[in-house]
């Protein structure tokens, strides 16, 4: 019976005859209670708010399948060969189509010319912007 | 004491009255056991227990509530923590449609659901009707007039027009009329109008699939849908849209009546693209009309030959006179009047040569050859319309001869572009399918050698740089075909004016048997132009569709013995005959 004297301690504190248990344990409900509350009211304006988005989504779902409709009516084949048929358009002719392969033959890449570099007049003693302008005024004299 | 019942009385029975009443074992014991513990207190109190007895009640009572209580604990806990997300939300996938979108191979749309508006009108909410009957008519141009007056007329609130789309409900809501309200209703939609029409088919407004692809795959489009999933079939926008283009083009050259295209994948029996001409009529030719197709059914006659070792290239038919079975005369359409070997009866498309080698193998072999190339039964595909056959009733030698080469049966044209898969694909028949991908675990069968696909794919290509499909050549990309030109009959006798043009190709027809390929059927149903023959009405088609689709493909323009990349002669090798016959 000796572990039940803590306990009995407990009970027996009282105020104006009331046990502080139950007034703790009262204090405890309510803040419980209002903490549901509190959840509660957060969690039904948050799926509000989802329900909103949903709505959301399937009115831009449809617009996007009206919009995809509109889209392939707007691209049939046959539309679309009768007007570039009106624009002038067909299709391409054996002879001017290429690959990617047949491109070096089409086009050879040109050689790449020998960059000639003018020998600065005045050995490269200043600074290193110095040579560079000297060229361009060599090159601009040699026109 | 003397305050309580008489002791004796606990141990009593239950005041039940065993004469009268209910008297069955079961009730009897229950209540017994109910008075029983109704005076256990008093009992135990009797027994000088009375404390324990009470912490007894208090503790069970405590047990129940709190089993109870913890209960309802893990239930709330369960369904705040564990339960499926958006379970509570939303009813299923928020992309759901009663319907799946159709699209191609690539993801082009085909077919989708649009929400339509029905529009209604309550009479007793209009101010003027007769103004609101005008001004909806002028917004709505196409409601009938008679309909709108009758509701306007009305007394209650009535449809006016089911359909209206987005567009046109907005026109009329903008007319901002009393009593005009709008109901959303999901239609099914065919953003390309009459393109792939046949294909696709139609549903009806409860969402049901009546004919084409809609019906073929009605439960896989709805689950499809159901998941917010779009349902992709194996046509390819592209090769469909350039197959129509050029059937129509084909049609306007020839003045037909009808026209059919088929273009298909023949290692997997993918249908890439399928097209009926005209396209306002509902029948779709390619899967339920039947025709005699004439010569390409040469090509069916020499594989048999050729597989059951029968003949080889070389093997020599005499087409130097007619060929009489009992009093009918077999001739050539362009006589040759001399010994021909099987590659030149099938160049020269020799009746005489087809005929002698079907009667030499006999009506047990060619009815088996026929039925494993599918010409007996309707063609293995997922379309209802999928039509049987028209097939001869006996198969006598003047039959064999007929159906060497193409008349006395009646095939449909996916008949034909399923058995001229299996011959060019290394011999497989491979039903064909509307399913991207290929049908799952496909009933696929072996009929004729590899050898004898081979030889035939080469017969084929000789076929368009020698023989009569020369129309069919396109640049570079190595197509092989037969020409079939075939009389109706009309009036129980075969008409010349009322004929049937058809060219099948493949392409590209080098390469080993498994390689990629294509094949392309043409049919045009009673060409007015003249020659009617498939080789000018058909062909011509075949070589322009080859050219335009084989980038979408990825077939590479390349050089073979006959021809070079850009479709120039290579001189050893040149037309024997130009009728196109």
């Amino acid at each position: 019976m000796s572990a039940f004297v803590p306990l009995k301690r407990v009970f027996d504190w009282k105020i104006r005859g009331v046990r502080w248990i139950e007034i703790i344990g009262l204090a405890l409900v309510a803040a419980m209670i209002f903490s549901v509350y509190l959840a509660k009211a957060a969690a039904a304006s948050q799926g509000a708010r989802i329900a909103s988005l949903e709505r959301q989504i399937t009115q831009n779902g449809q617009r996007v399948r009206l919009l995809r409709a509109e889209a392939a009516r707007l691209e049939q084949p046959a539309r679309l060969e009768a007007l570039s048929r009106e624009a002038g358009l067909g299709p391409v002719d054996v002879h001017r189509q290429a690959t990617v392969a047949g491109l070096p033959d089409l086009a050879p890449i040109p050689e790449p010319t020998p960059v000639v570099i003018v020998a600065p007049t005045i050995p490269a003693e200043p600074a290193a912007e110095e040579p560079q302008a000297e060229a361009t005024a060599v090159t601009e004299d040699a026109q | 004491m003397s305050v309580h019942d008489d002791p004796h009385a606990w141990q009593r029975p239950a005041p039940g009255r065993p004469g009268g009443g209910v008297s069955m074992p079961s009730w009897r014991w229950l209540s017994e056991a109910m008075w029983r513990i109704e005076h256990s207190f008093g009992r135990a109190r009797a027994d000088a227990r009375p404390e324990e007895d009470t912490r007894v009640r208090i503790f069970v009572i405590l047990t129940l509530f709190s089993a109870v209580f913890v209960c309802l604990a893990l239930g709330a806990v369960n369904a705040a923590l564990l339960a499926p997300k958006g379970g509570v939300w939303s009813g299923g996938h928020p992309n759901a449609v009663s319907r799946a979108d159709m699209v191609d191979r690539t993801g082009a749309l085909l077919a989708t659901n649009i929400i339509h508006y029905g529009l209604y009108i309550d009479p007793a909410e209009v101010w003027d009707r007769r103004a609101a009957a005008v001004r909806i008519k002028r917004a709505l141009p196409r409601v009938s007039m008679s309909r709108l007056n009758r509701v306007l007329s009305g007394d209650r609130r009535l449809i006016v027009m089911p359909g209206l789309t987005p567009a046109e409900r907005a026109a009329v809501h903008g007319l901002a009329l009393g009593g005009v309200s709008f109901e959303p209703e999901d239609r099914r939609v065919y953003p390309l109008g009459a393109s792939a029409t046949h294909v696709l088919g139609v549903a009806d407004t409860g969402g049901q699939g009546i004919t084409g692809a809609e019906l073929a795959f009605n439960r896989e489009i709805r689950e499809a849908g159901a998941r917010g999933e779009s349902f992709p079939l194996s046509i390819d926008l592209r090769v469909q849209g350039v197959l129509e283009n050029e059937l129509a083009q084909a049609v306007a050259d020839s003045q037909a009546k009808g026209a059919v295209g088929i273009i298909a994948d023949v290692q997997t029996g993918e249908i890439l693209g399928m097209a009926s001409w005209p396209t306002s009529d509902r029948l779709n030719r390619a899967a339920s009309a039947h025709y005699e197709m004439g010569s390409v059914f040469k090509t069916f006659t020499v594989a048999a030959g050729l597989d059951t070792g029968r003949a080889d290239m070389n093997t020599l038919f005499d087409a130097s006179e007619a060929f009489m079975i009992g009093k009918r005369r077999i001739t050539d359409f362009h006589a040759t009047n001399q010994v021909l070997t099987l590659e030149e009866v099938y160049l020269h498309s020799s009746n005489i040569g087809t005929s002698r080698l079907a009667v030499e193998m006999g009506p047990t072999v060619m009815q088996d050859y026929f039925k494993r190339f599918g010409l007996l039964d309707a063609a293995p595909v997922e379309l209802h319309e999928s039509a049987r056959p028209r097939r001869p009733s006996k198969w006598d030698d003047s039959t064999l001869a007929s159906l060497s080469f193409g008349y006395g049966i009646m095939i449909t044209p996916l008949q034909m572009t399923a058995a001229m898969g299996a011959l060019t694909n290394g011999g497989r028949f491979i039903p064909l399918t509307l399913r991207k991908g290929g049908r799952p675990n496909a009933d696929v069968r072996q009929v004729v050698s590899p050898e004898t696909s081979l030889t035939l794919l080469d017969l084929l290509r000789r076929n368009v740089v020698r023989g009569s499909g020369g129309r069919a050549d396109a640049p570079g990309l190595r197509v092989g075909g037969k020409t079939g030109s075939a009389n109706k009959l009309v009036n129980g006798r075969y008409d010349p004016t009322h004929a049937v043009g058809t060219f099948a190709a493949v392409f590209p027809a080098d390469g080993p048997v498994d390689a990629r390929r294509y094949s392309i059927l043409i049919l045009i149903d009673e060409p007015g132009s003249y020659p009617r023959t498939g080789g000018f009405v058909a062909a011509p088609a075949v070589g322009r569709i080859a050219d335009r689709i084989a980038p979408f493909l990825g077939v590479e323009r390349r050089a073979d013995q006959y021809r070079t990349a850009l479709g120039e002669k290579i001189p050893a090798f040149e037309d024997v005959e130009g009728d196109g016959r």
